[in-house]
Protein backbone atom coordinates (compact mmCIF):
# COMPACT_ATOMS: atom_id res chain seq x y z
CA UNK A 1 0.00 0.00 0.00
CA UNK A 2 1.30 3.80 -0.77
CA UNK A 3 1.86 5.79 1.97
CA UNK A 4 3.14 9.42 1.88
CA UNK A 5 3.70 12.31 3.89
CA UNK A 6 0.89 14.22 2.36
CA UNK A 7 -2.04 13.90 -0.16
CA UNK A 8 -2.73 17.32 -1.97
CA UNK A 9 -6.36 17.04 -3.72
CA UNK A 10 -6.06 19.34 -6.66
CA UNK A 11 -3.63 19.65 -9.46
CA UNK A 12 -4.43 23.29 -10.12
CA UNK A 13 -2.51 26.42 -8.95
CA UNK A 14 -3.00 26.08 -5.22
CA UNK A 15 -2.70 22.21 -5.17
CA UNK A 16 0.77 22.19 -7.54
CA UNK A 17 2.08 25.44 -5.35
CA UNK A 18 1.29 23.44 -2.11
CA UNK A 19 2.77 20.47 -3.23
CA UNK A 20 5.82 21.98 -4.34
CA UNK A 21 6.80 24.19 -0.65
CA UNK A 22 5.87 20.72 0.61
CA UNK A 23 8.85 19.41 -1.29
CA UNK A 24 10.84 21.79 -0.39
CA UNK A 25 10.62 20.93 3.29
CA UNK A 26 11.01 17.28 2.52
CA UNK A 27 7.52 16.12 2.99
CA UNK A 28 6.66 12.80 0.19
CA UNK A 29 3.69 14.26 -1.70
CA UNK A 30 1.15 12.29 -3.67
CA UNK A 31 -0.68 15.30 -6.13
CA UNK A 32 -4.21 13.72 -6.90
CA UNK A 33 -5.97 15.62 -10.03
CA UNK A 34 -8.81 14.29 -11.21
CA UNK A 35 -8.31 15.55 -14.83
CA UNK A 36 -5.08 16.75 -16.12
CA UNK A 37 -2.55 19.50 -14.36
CA UNK A 38 -3.78 23.23 -14.80
CA UNK A 39 -7.26 21.90 -15.78
CA UNK A 40 -9.87 23.86 -14.20
CA UNK A 41 -9.96 27.04 -13.45
CA UNK A 42 -6.23 28.07 -13.84
CA UNK A 43 -6.67 27.24 -17.83
CA UNK A 44 -9.64 29.73 -18.00
CA UNK A 45 -7.87 32.91 -16.98
CA UNK A 46 -5.77 36.05 -17.87
CA UNK A 47 -2.30 35.86 -15.81
CA UNK A 48 -2.59 39.23 -13.62
CA UNK A 49 -0.76 38.82 -10.61
CA UNK A 50 -0.35 41.85 -8.09
CA UNK A 51 -1.11 43.36 -5.06
CA UNK A 52 -3.34 46.27 -6.09
CA UNK A 53 -6.66 44.48 -7.20
CA UNK A 54 -7.52 43.44 -3.61
CA UNK A 55 -8.99 45.29 -1.00
CA UNK A 56 -6.63 46.92 0.65
CA UNK A 57 -5.69 45.02 4.17
CA UNK A 58 -5.69 41.30 4.23
CA UNK A 59 -6.19 40.95 0.77
CA UNK A 60 -3.83 43.03 -0.54
CA UNK A 61 -1.13 41.99 2.18
CA UNK A 62 -1.53 38.51 0.66
CA UNK A 63 -0.83 39.80 -2.42
CA UNK A 64 2.39 41.45 -1.74
CA UNK A 65 3.82 38.74 0.05
CA UNK A 66 3.11 36.50 -3.10
CA UNK A 67 4.66 38.95 -5.24
CA UNK A 68 7.90 38.15 -3.23
CA UNK A 69 7.84 34.82 -4.02
CA UNK A 70 6.70 34.89 -7.74
CA UNK A 71 10.40 37.27 -7.59
CA UNK A 72 12.57 34.12 -6.66
CA UNK A 73 10.61 31.56 -8.53
CA UNK A 74 11.43 33.40 -11.88
CA UNK A 75 14.87 33.50 -10.63
CA UNK A 76 15.35 30.07 -9.57
CA UNK A 77 12.89 28.28 -11.85
CA UNK A 78 13.66 26.36 -14.98
CA UNK A 79 10.79 25.87 -16.67
CA UNK A 80 9.37 29.77 -17.76
CA UNK A 81 5.90 30.57 -17.18
CA UNK A 82 6.52 33.47 -18.90
CA UNK A 83 6.72 35.86 -15.59
CA UNK A 84 6.48 39.51 -18.14
CA UNK A 85 9.46 41.86 -17.27
CA UNK A 86 10.61 45.04 -18.94
CA UNK A 87 14.40 45.45 -20.62
CA UNK A 88 15.72 45.92 -16.82
CA UNK A 89 14.04 43.08 -15.74
CA UNK A 90 11.31 44.78 -13.48
CA UNK A 91 7.32 43.81 -13.62
CA UNK A 92 5.71 45.98 -16.71
CA UNK A 93 3.08 47.11 -14.54
CA UNK A 94 -0.54 47.60 -14.32
CA UNK A 95 -3.00 50.72 -15.11
CA UNK A 96 -6.41 51.25 -14.17
CA UNK A 97 -8.65 53.65 -16.13
CA UNK A 98 -11.28 56.04 -14.34
CA UNK A 99 -14.56 57.39 -16.23
CA UNK A 100 -16.20 59.12 -14.23
CA UNK A 101 -15.44 61.49 -10.92
CA UNK A 102 -17.04 59.18 -8.77
CA UNK A 103 -14.45 56.56 -9.83
CA UNK A 104 -11.51 59.10 -9.43
CA UNK A 105 -12.54 59.33 -5.84
CA UNK A 106 -13.31 55.72 -5.19
CA UNK A 107 -9.31 55.27 -6.52
CA UNK A 108 -7.99 58.29 -4.57
CA UNK A 109 -9.05 56.45 -1.50
CA UNK A 110 -7.95 53.39 -2.54
CA UNK A 111 -4.39 54.62 -3.38
CA UNK A 112 -4.09 56.47 0.15
CA UNK A 113 -5.04 52.71 1.45
CA UNK A 114 -2.48 50.38 -0.54
CA UNK A 115 0.46 53.92 -0.14
CA UNK A 116 0.11 53.12 3.62
CA UNK A 117 0.36 49.69 3.24
CA UNK A 118 3.29 49.98 1.30
CA UNK A 119 1.90 49.26 -2.20
CA UNK A 120 3.43 51.59 -5.25
CA UNK A 121 0.17 53.19 -6.32
CA UNK A 122 -0.18 56.16 -7.64
CA UNK A 123 -2.94 57.93 -9.26
CA UNK A 124 -2.18 59.41 -13.05
CA UNK A 125 -3.50 62.69 -15.05
CA UNK A 126 -4.87 62.05 -18.46
CA UNK A 127 -1.82 63.32 -19.91
CA UNK A 128 0.26 60.45 -17.88
CA UNK A 129 -2.65 57.72 -18.67
CA UNK A 130 -2.14 58.77 -22.42
CA UNK A 131 1.75 58.29 -22.10
CA UNK A 132 1.29 54.90 -20.34
CA UNK A 133 -1.13 53.68 -22.33
CA UNK A 134 -0.92 55.57 -25.89
CA UNK A 135 -3.75 53.40 -27.32
CA UNK A 136 -6.53 54.19 -24.73
CA UNK A 137 -9.43 56.34 -25.95
CA UNK A 138 -8.87 60.26 -24.78
CA UNK A 139 -12.42 61.54 -23.05
CA UNK A 140 -11.16 59.15 -19.95
CA UNK A 141 -10.05 61.47 -16.59
CA UNK A 142 -7.59 59.39 -15.44
CA UNK A 143 -6.68 56.71 -13.63
CA UNK A 144 -4.27 54.55 -10.86
CA UNK A 145 -0.62 53.18 -12.18
CA UNK A 146 0.97 50.42 -10.14
CA UNK A 147 4.26 49.86 -11.03
CA UNK A 148 5.46 46.55 -9.50
CA UNK A 149 2.33 44.45 -10.70
CA UNK A 150 2.96 41.53 -13.44
CA UNK A 151 1.48 39.11 -14.98
CA UNK A 152 2.19 35.30 -16.32
CA UNK A 153 1.13 32.99 -18.65
CA UNK A 154 -1.28 31.59 -15.37
CA UNK A 155 -1.55 27.61 -16.40
CA UNK A 156 2.34 27.70 -17.16
CA UNK A 157 2.76 28.58 -13.23
CA UNK A 158 1.38 24.96 -12.05
CA UNK A 159 3.52 23.00 -15.19
CA UNK A 160 6.39 24.95 -13.66
CA UNK A 161 5.37 23.66 -9.73
CA UNK A 162 5.55 20.69 -10.70
CA UNK A 163 8.30 20.28 -12.85
CA UNK A 164 10.79 21.85 -10.11
CA UNK A 165 9.00 19.73 -7.18
CA UNK A 166 9.84 16.55 -9.48
CA UNK A 167 13.72 17.67 -9.07
CA UNK A 168 13.38 16.50 -5.26
CA UNK A 169 12.24 13.25 -5.88
CA UNK A 170 10.05 13.69 -3.47
CA UNK A 171 6.40 14.05 -5.87
CA UNK A 172 4.62 11.79 -7.72
CA UNK A 173 1.59 12.40 -9.85
CA UNK A 174 -1.66 10.64 -10.79
CA UNK A 175 -3.87 12.26 -13.06
CA UNK A 176 -7.04 11.35 -14.11
CA UNK A 177 -8.14 9.68 -10.50
CA UNK A 178 -10.48 11.13 -8.42
CA UNK A 179 -10.63 10.77 -4.77
CA UNK A 180 -13.89 9.12 -3.84
CA UNK A 181 -13.47 8.95 0.09
CA UNK A 182 -11.19 10.23 3.03
CA UNK A 183 -10.20 7.72 5.63
CA UNK A 184 -10.61 9.25 9.18
CA UNK A 185 -9.79 7.24 12.96
CA UNK A 186 -13.52 7.21 14.33
CA UNK A 187 -12.11 8.46 17.70
CA UNK A 188 -10.37 11.76 16.72
CA UNK A 189 -11.11 12.23 13.21
CA UNK A 190 -7.56 12.80 12.10
CA UNK A 191 -7.03 11.92 8.69
CA UNK A 192 -5.17 8.85 7.31
CA UNK A 193 -5.82 8.40 3.49
CA UNK A 194 -7.90 8.42 1.16
CA UNK A 195 -9.69 6.09 -1.77
CA UNK A 196 -9.73 6.56 -5.40
CA UNK A 197 -12.19 5.51 -8.51
CA UNK A 198 -9.95 2.93 -9.12
CA UNK A 199 -10.33 1.49 -5.54
CA UNK A 200 -7.07 2.16 -4.11
CA UNK A 201 -6.27 3.48 -1.17
CA UNK A 202 -3.46 5.49 -0.36
CA UNK A 203 -2.12 6.49 3.14
CA UNK A 204 -1.07 9.86 4.40
CA UNK A 205 -1.61 11.36 8.11
CA UNK A 206 -2.05 15.12 6.24
CA UNK A 207 -4.60 16.35 3.24
CA UNK A 208 -4.69 19.41 1.60
CA UNK A 209 -7.93 20.14 0.06
CA UNK A 210 -6.94 22.77 -3.16
CA UNK A 211 -10.02 22.00 -5.48
CA UNK A 212 -11.13 25.56 -5.99
CA UNK A 213 -15.03 25.43 -6.95
CA UNK A 214 -15.26 21.57 -6.08
CA UNK A 215 -13.35 22.19 -2.28
CA UNK A 216 -16.88 21.69 -0.90
CA UNK A 217 -16.97 18.17 -2.41
CA UNK A 218 -14.04 17.14 -0.62
CA UNK A 219 -14.82 18.71 2.87
CA UNK A 220 -18.08 17.16 2.39
CA UNK A 221 -16.19 14.04 2.93
CA UNK A 222 -14.50 14.89 6.30
CA UNK A 223 -18.02 16.85 7.64
CA UNK A 224 -17.31 20.73 6.69
CA UNK A 225 -19.99 22.16 4.95
CA UNK A 226 -17.20 25.25 3.14
CA UNK A 227 -18.91 27.99 1.95
CA UNK A 228 -17.45 28.51 -1.74
CA UNK A 229 -19.75 28.38 -4.43
CA UNK A 230 -18.59 28.75 -8.34
CA UNK A 231 -18.53 32.45 -10.12
CA UNK A 232 -18.61 32.57 -13.67
CA UNK A 233 -16.03 34.64 -16.13
CA UNK A 234 -15.76 35.01 -19.81
CA UNK A 235 -12.77 36.00 -21.75
CA UNK A 236 -12.44 36.92 -25.47
CA UNK A 237 -8.77 36.47 -27.50
CA UNK A 238 -7.28 38.47 -30.17
CA UNK A 239 -5.64 37.13 -33.06
CA UNK A 240 -1.94 38.02 -32.88
CA UNK A 241 -1.33 42.01 -33.26
CA UNK A 242 1.47 42.91 -31.18
CA UNK A 243 0.89 45.46 -28.20
CA UNK A 244 -2.27 47.21 -27.75
CA UNK A 245 -1.79 47.69 -24.19
CA UNK A 246 1.91 48.42 -23.05
CA UNK A 247 1.86 47.66 -19.14
CA UNK A 248 1.20 43.97 -18.62
CA UNK A 249 -2.68 44.38 -18.00
CA UNK A 250 -5.58 47.50 -17.90
CA UNK A 251 -8.55 47.59 -16.23
CA UNK A 252 -11.30 49.82 -15.88
CA UNK A 253 -11.91 51.04 -12.30
CA UNK A 254 -15.23 49.64 -12.77
CA UNK A 255 -13.75 46.64 -11.47
CA UNK A 256 -14.18 47.09 -8.05
CA UNK A 257 -17.43 48.12 -8.37
CA UNK A 258 -18.44 44.49 -10.03
CA UNK A 259 -16.20 42.36 -7.82
CA UNK A 260 -17.20 43.90 -4.73
CA UNK A 261 -20.59 44.65 -5.32
CA UNK A 262 -23.29 43.71 -8.51
CA UNK A 263 -22.58 46.87 -11.03
CA UNK A 264 -25.99 46.24 -11.89
CA UNK A 265 -27.87 49.58 -10.95
CA UNK A 266 -24.46 50.82 -10.11
CA UNK A 267 -22.71 53.92 -11.02
CA UNK A 268 -21.24 53.59 -14.15
CA UNK A 269 -22.19 54.82 -17.33
CA UNK A 270 -22.63 52.36 -19.21
CA UNK A 271 -24.95 50.29 -21.86
CA UNK A 272 -27.43 48.06 -20.87
CA UNK A 273 -25.97 45.13 -22.28
CA UNK A 274 -22.76 45.50 -19.97
CA UNK A 275 -24.95 46.26 -16.91
CA UNK A 276 -27.00 43.04 -17.48
CA UNK A 277 -24.15 40.85 -17.63
CA UNK A 278 -22.00 42.84 -15.07
CA UNK A 279 -18.90 43.09 -17.65
CA UNK A 280 -15.79 45.58 -17.28
CA UNK A 281 -12.70 45.80 -19.27
CA UNK A 282 -9.60 44.00 -18.39
CA UNK A 283 -7.41 44.05 -21.13
CA UNK A 284 -3.87 42.52 -21.15
CA UNK A 285 -1.18 42.18 -24.09
CA UNK A 286 0.13 38.89 -23.49
CA UNK A 287 3.90 37.78 -24.84
CA UNK A 288 2.54 35.55 -27.06
CA UNK A 289 1.17 38.92 -29.55
CA UNK A 290 -2.88 37.87 -28.70
CA UNK A 291 -4.72 40.43 -26.21
CA UNK A 292 -7.09 38.99 -23.62
CA UNK A 293 -10.41 40.83 -23.17
CA UNK A 294 -12.73 40.50 -20.96
CA UNK A 295 -14.45 40.12 -17.95
CA UNK A 296 -17.13 39.71 -16.01
CA UNK A 297 -18.58 38.33 -12.68
CA UNK A 298 -22.01 36.42 -12.94
CA UNK A 299 -23.56 32.97 -11.15
CA UNK A 300 -24.03 30.13 -13.55
CA UNK A 301 -23.53 26.96 -11.68
CA UNK A 302 -20.62 25.11 -12.71
CA UNK A 303 -21.29 25.73 -16.29
CA UNK A 304 -18.31 27.25 -17.90
CA UNK A 305 -20.27 27.35 -21.50
CA UNK A 306 -19.07 30.71 -23.83
CA UNK A 307 -21.76 33.40 -24.05
CA UNK A 308 -22.23 35.29 -27.10
CA UNK A 309 -24.07 38.58 -25.23
CA UNK A 310 -21.31 38.52 -23.05
CA UNK A 311 -18.80 38.33 -26.04
CA UNK A 312 -20.99 41.33 -27.66
CA UNK A 313 -20.51 43.20 -24.24
CA UNK A 314 -17.25 42.06 -23.56
CA UNK A 315 -16.48 43.88 -27.14
CA UNK A 316 -18.32 46.88 -26.81
CA UNK A 317 -15.91 47.22 -23.15
CA UNK A 318 -12.77 46.89 -25.44
CA UNK A 319 -13.69 49.01 -28.02
CA UNK A 320 -14.59 51.90 -25.48
CA UNK A 321 -11.24 51.88 -23.94
CA UNK A 322 -9.42 50.96 -26.79
CA UNK A 323 -10.90 52.33 -30.03
CA UNK A 324 -8.64 50.12 -32.38
CA UNK A 325 -9.83 46.87 -30.76
CA UNK A 326 -12.89 47.64 -33.32
CA UNK A 327 -10.58 46.57 -36.16
CA UNK A 328 -8.82 43.45 -34.75
CA UNK A 329 -10.47 39.72 -34.84
CA UNK A 330 -11.58 37.95 -31.92
CA UNK A 331 -10.31 34.06 -32.45
CA UNK A 332 -11.98 32.38 -29.09
CA UNK A 333 -14.12 33.26 -26.35
CA UNK A 334 -14.03 30.56 -22.82
CA UNK A 335 -16.04 30.93 -19.56
CA UNK A 336 -14.83 29.46 -16.72
CA UNK A 337 -15.36 29.60 -12.65
CA UNK A 338 -14.11 31.29 -10.10
CA UNK A 339 -14.28 29.72 -6.47
CA UNK A 340 -15.98 32.22 -4.57
CA UNK A 341 -16.17 32.21 -0.92
CA UNK A 342 -18.70 33.73 0.46
CA UNK A 343 -16.81 36.36 2.72
CA UNK A 344 -14.81 37.13 -0.31
CA UNK A 345 -11.51 35.89 1.27
CA UNK A 346 -9.55 32.22 0.53
CA UNK A 347 -9.53 29.50 2.85
CA UNK A 348 -6.05 28.71 4.06
CA UNK A 349 -5.07 26.62 7.02
CA UNK A 350 -5.25 23.60 8.95
CA UNK A 351 -9.05 22.78 10.31
CA UNK A 352 -8.73 21.79 14.03
CA UNK A 353 -11.72 20.01 13.96
CA UNK A 354 -10.46 17.35 11.59
CA UNK A 355 -6.38 16.93 12.49
CA UNK A 356 -4.54 16.69 9.28
CA UNK A 357 -7.01 18.15 6.88
CA UNK A 358 -5.53 21.68 5.48
CA UNK A 359 -7.82 23.83 2.88
CA UNK A 360 -6.25 26.10 0.23
CA UNK A 361 -9.11 27.10 -1.98
CA UNK A 362 -11.65 29.49 -2.11
CA UNK A 363 -9.55 32.54 -4.23
CA UNK A 364 -11.74 34.24 -6.53
CA UNK A 365 -10.53 36.16 -9.11
CA UNK A 366 -7.02 36.10 -7.30
CA UNK A 367 -5.93 32.42 -7.36
CA UNK A 368 -2.76 33.43 -9.89
CA UNK A 369 -1.57 36.25 -7.89
CA UNK A 370 -2.01 34.14 -4.57
CA UNK A 371 -0.96 30.38 -5.56
CA UNK A 372 3.07 30.97 -4.14
CA UNK A 373 2.33 32.59 -0.55
CA UNK A 374 -0.79 29.64 -0.20
CA UNK A 375 1.84 26.78 -0.79
CA UNK A 376 3.97 28.42 1.57
CA UNK A 377 1.46 28.43 3.85
CA UNK A 378 0.15 25.33 3.95
CA UNK A 379 3.61 23.76 3.72
CA UNK A 380 4.19 25.88 7.33
CA UNK A 381 1.09 24.65 8.61
CA UNK A 382 1.94 20.89 7.37
CA UNK A 383 5.39 21.08 8.72
CA UNK A 384 4.45 23.13 12.16
CA UNK A 385 6.56 25.78 11.37
CA UNK A 386 5.51 29.67 12.02
CA UNK A 387 3.55 31.51 9.63
CA UNK A 388 5.61 33.56 7.45
CA UNK A 389 2.26 35.64 7.01
CA UNK A 390 1.09 37.55 10.09
CA UNK A 391 -2.50 38.03 9.04
CA UNK A 392 -3.00 34.34 8.31
CA UNK A 393 -5.50 33.95 10.86
CA UNK A 394 -7.98 36.28 8.77
CA UNK A 395 -7.61 33.87 5.82
CA UNK A 396 -8.08 30.81 8.19
CA UNK A 397 -10.97 28.34 7.99
CA UNK A 398 -11.47 28.93 12.15
CA UNK A 399 -12.76 32.29 11.01
CA UNK A 400 -15.71 30.45 10.00
CA UNK A 401 -16.72 28.51 13.66
CA UNK A 402 -18.95 30.65 15.38
CA UNK A 403 -20.89 31.78 11.57
CA UNK A 404 -24.22 30.44 10.75
CA UNK A 405 -22.89 28.40 7.17
CA UNK A 406 -26.33 27.91 6.23
CA UNK A 407 -27.54 31.40 6.96
CA UNK A 408 -24.70 32.94 4.98
CA UNK A 409 -25.55 31.02 1.86
CA UNK A 410 -29.06 31.44 2.32
CA UNK A 411 -28.00 35.27 2.08
CA UNK A 412 -25.89 34.35 -0.73
CA UNK A 413 -29.09 32.79 -2.77
CA UNK A 414 -31.08 35.18 -2.14
CA UNK A 415 -28.28 38.06 -3.54
CA UNK A 416 -27.97 35.49 -6.38
CA UNK A 417 -31.60 35.48 -7.43
CA UNK A 418 -31.94 39.23 -6.83
CA UNK A 419 -28.57 39.71 -9.33
CA UNK A 420 -30.39 37.15 -11.45
CA UNK A 421 -33.80 39.00 -11.64
CA UNK A 422 -31.40 42.60 -12.62
CA UNK A 423 -30.66 40.86 -15.27
CA UNK A 424 -33.59 39.73 -16.66
CA UNK A 425 -35.05 43.12 -16.14
CA UNK A 426 -32.27 44.58 -18.09
CA UNK A 427 -32.11 42.14 -20.77
CA UNK A 428 -36.33 42.45 -21.13
CA UNK A 429 -35.41 46.24 -21.95
CA UNK A 430 -33.03 45.43 -24.74
CA UNK B 1 1.69 5.06 -39.74
CA UNK B 2 5.38 6.13 -40.47
CA UNK B 3 6.82 7.80 -36.87
CA UNK B 4 6.79 11.68 -37.58
CA UNK B 5 10.10 13.74 -37.76
CA UNK B 6 10.96 15.42 -34.22
CA UNK B 7 11.43 18.31 -36.61
CA UNK B 8 7.93 18.39 -38.26
CA UNK B 9 5.97 21.48 -37.54
CA UNK B 10 2.14 20.19 -36.61
CA UNK B 11 0.32 23.23 -35.16
CA UNK B 12 1.57 26.39 -37.94
CA UNK B 13 -0.45 29.04 -36.31
CA UNK B 14 1.78 28.59 -32.64
CA UNK B 15 4.58 26.81 -34.42
CA UNK B 16 4.64 23.96 -32.83
CA UNK B 17 6.88 20.48 -34.19
CA UNK B 18 6.37 16.80 -33.05
CA UNK B 19 8.99 16.89 -30.61
CA UNK B 20 7.34 19.21 -28.75
CA UNK B 21 4.11 17.55 -28.94
CA UNK B 22 6.23 14.04 -27.57
CA UNK B 23 8.09 15.94 -25.15
CA UNK B 24 4.72 17.12 -23.12
CA UNK B 25 3.52 13.56 -23.85
CA UNK B 26 6.29 12.57 -21.50
CA UNK B 27 5.51 15.09 -18.77
CA UNK B 28 2.12 13.80 -18.71
CA UNK B 29 -0.24 14.82 -21.46
CA UNK B 30 -2.90 12.60 -22.39
CA UNK B 31 -5.32 14.23 -24.75
CA UNK B 32 -5.50 16.97 -27.15
CA UNK B 33 -6.61 19.86 -24.25
CA UNK B 34 -3.11 18.75 -22.21
CA UNK B 35 -1.05 19.07 -25.39
CA UNK B 36 -2.34 22.30 -26.18
CA UNK B 37 -1.52 23.78 -22.47
CA UNK B 38 1.23 22.48 -21.89
CA UNK B 39 2.74 23.40 -26.13
CA UNK B 40 0.02 26.19 -27.07
CA UNK B 41 -0.57 23.90 -30.38
CA UNK B 42 -4.17 24.54 -31.41
CA UNK B 43 -4.22 28.25 -29.74
CA UNK B 44 -3.27 30.27 -32.79
CA UNK B 45 -5.52 31.84 -35.39
CA UNK B 46 -7.19 28.83 -36.77
CA UNK B 47 -8.12 27.07 -33.13
CA UNK B 48 -6.60 24.24 -33.92
CA UNK B 49 -8.76 23.20 -37.22
CA UNK B 50 -5.80 22.34 -39.05
CA UNK B 51 -3.68 20.45 -36.60
CA UNK B 52 -6.04 18.47 -34.08
CA UNK B 53 -6.24 15.39 -36.30
CA UNK B 54 -2.37 15.21 -36.42
CA UNK B 55 -2.02 16.12 -32.64
CA UNK B 56 -4.38 13.35 -32.02
CA UNK B 57 -2.43 10.63 -34.34
CA UNK B 58 0.31 11.87 -31.96
CA UNK B 59 -1.34 11.40 -28.56
CA UNK B 60 -2.34 7.00 -30.49
CA UNK B 61 0.79 6.83 -31.24
CA UNK B 62 2.95 7.68 -28.87
CA UNK B 63 0.53 5.85 -25.57
CA UNK B 64 -0.88 3.21 -27.82
CA UNK B 65 -4.37 4.33 -27.68
CA UNK B 66 -7.08 4.21 -29.85
CA UNK B 67 -8.18 8.23 -31.60
CA UNK B 68 -10.98 8.18 -30.01
CA UNK B 69 -9.59 8.20 -26.40
CA UNK B 70 -7.72 11.31 -27.15
CA UNK B 71 -9.92 13.67 -26.60
CA UNK B 72 -10.51 17.28 -28.63
CA UNK B 73 -10.43 20.54 -28.18
CA UNK B 74 -13.17 22.36 -25.89
CA UNK B 75 -16.29 23.44 -28.28
CA UNK B 76 -15.76 27.73 -27.84
CA UNK B 77 -17.31 30.40 -30.40
CA UNK B 78 -16.12 32.54 -32.46
CA UNK B 79 -16.71 29.93 -35.59
CA UNK B 80 -14.95 31.98 -37.67
CA UNK B 81 -12.83 35.22 -36.20
CA UNK B 82 -14.97 38.10 -36.34
CA UNK B 83 -13.63 41.65 -35.52
CA UNK B 84 -14.74 43.14 -32.42
CA UNK B 85 -16.58 46.35 -34.26
CA UNK B 86 -19.02 43.46 -35.70
CA UNK B 87 -18.82 42.15 -32.28
CA UNK B 88 -19.94 45.16 -30.57
CA UNK B 89 -22.75 45.69 -33.20
CA UNK B 90 -24.08 42.21 -32.60
CA UNK B 91 -23.64 40.77 -36.32
CA UNK B 92 -22.84 37.22 -35.34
Amino acid sequence: MKSYDVIVIGGGMMGTASAYYLTQEGMKVCLIERDDIAFGTVSHTDGYIGASEKEPGVDSMQGMASMKLYDEMRKTFDYDFEYSTNENGDPIGFVYFCESEFEMEMAKKQVAENQKLGIEQYMVSVQELRELEPNCATDLLGGMWVPKDAAVCPFKVPFAFVQEARKTGLLDVMTRTEVVDIIQDPNTKAVQGVVTDKGETINAPNIVNACGCWAPFIGAMVGMEIPIEPRFGQLTITEKAGKITQNRLCMEYGYFLTKFFHDGEGERPIPDLVKAYNVCLNITSDLTGNTVIGGCRLFRGFSIKSEYKIMQACAMRGIRFFPMVKDLNCIRAFGGIRPFCLDQLPIVSDVEEVPGFFMAAGHEGDGITLGPITGKLISQYVTGKPLEFELAHEIAWSRFKNKDIAALKAKEEANTRALQEIERKILARL
Amino acid sequence: MARLDDDMLVCRCEEVTVGEIREAIAQGAFDVVGVKRRTRAGMGLCQGRTCEKLVQQIISQELGVGPHETGSSSVRPPVRPISYGALAEGEF
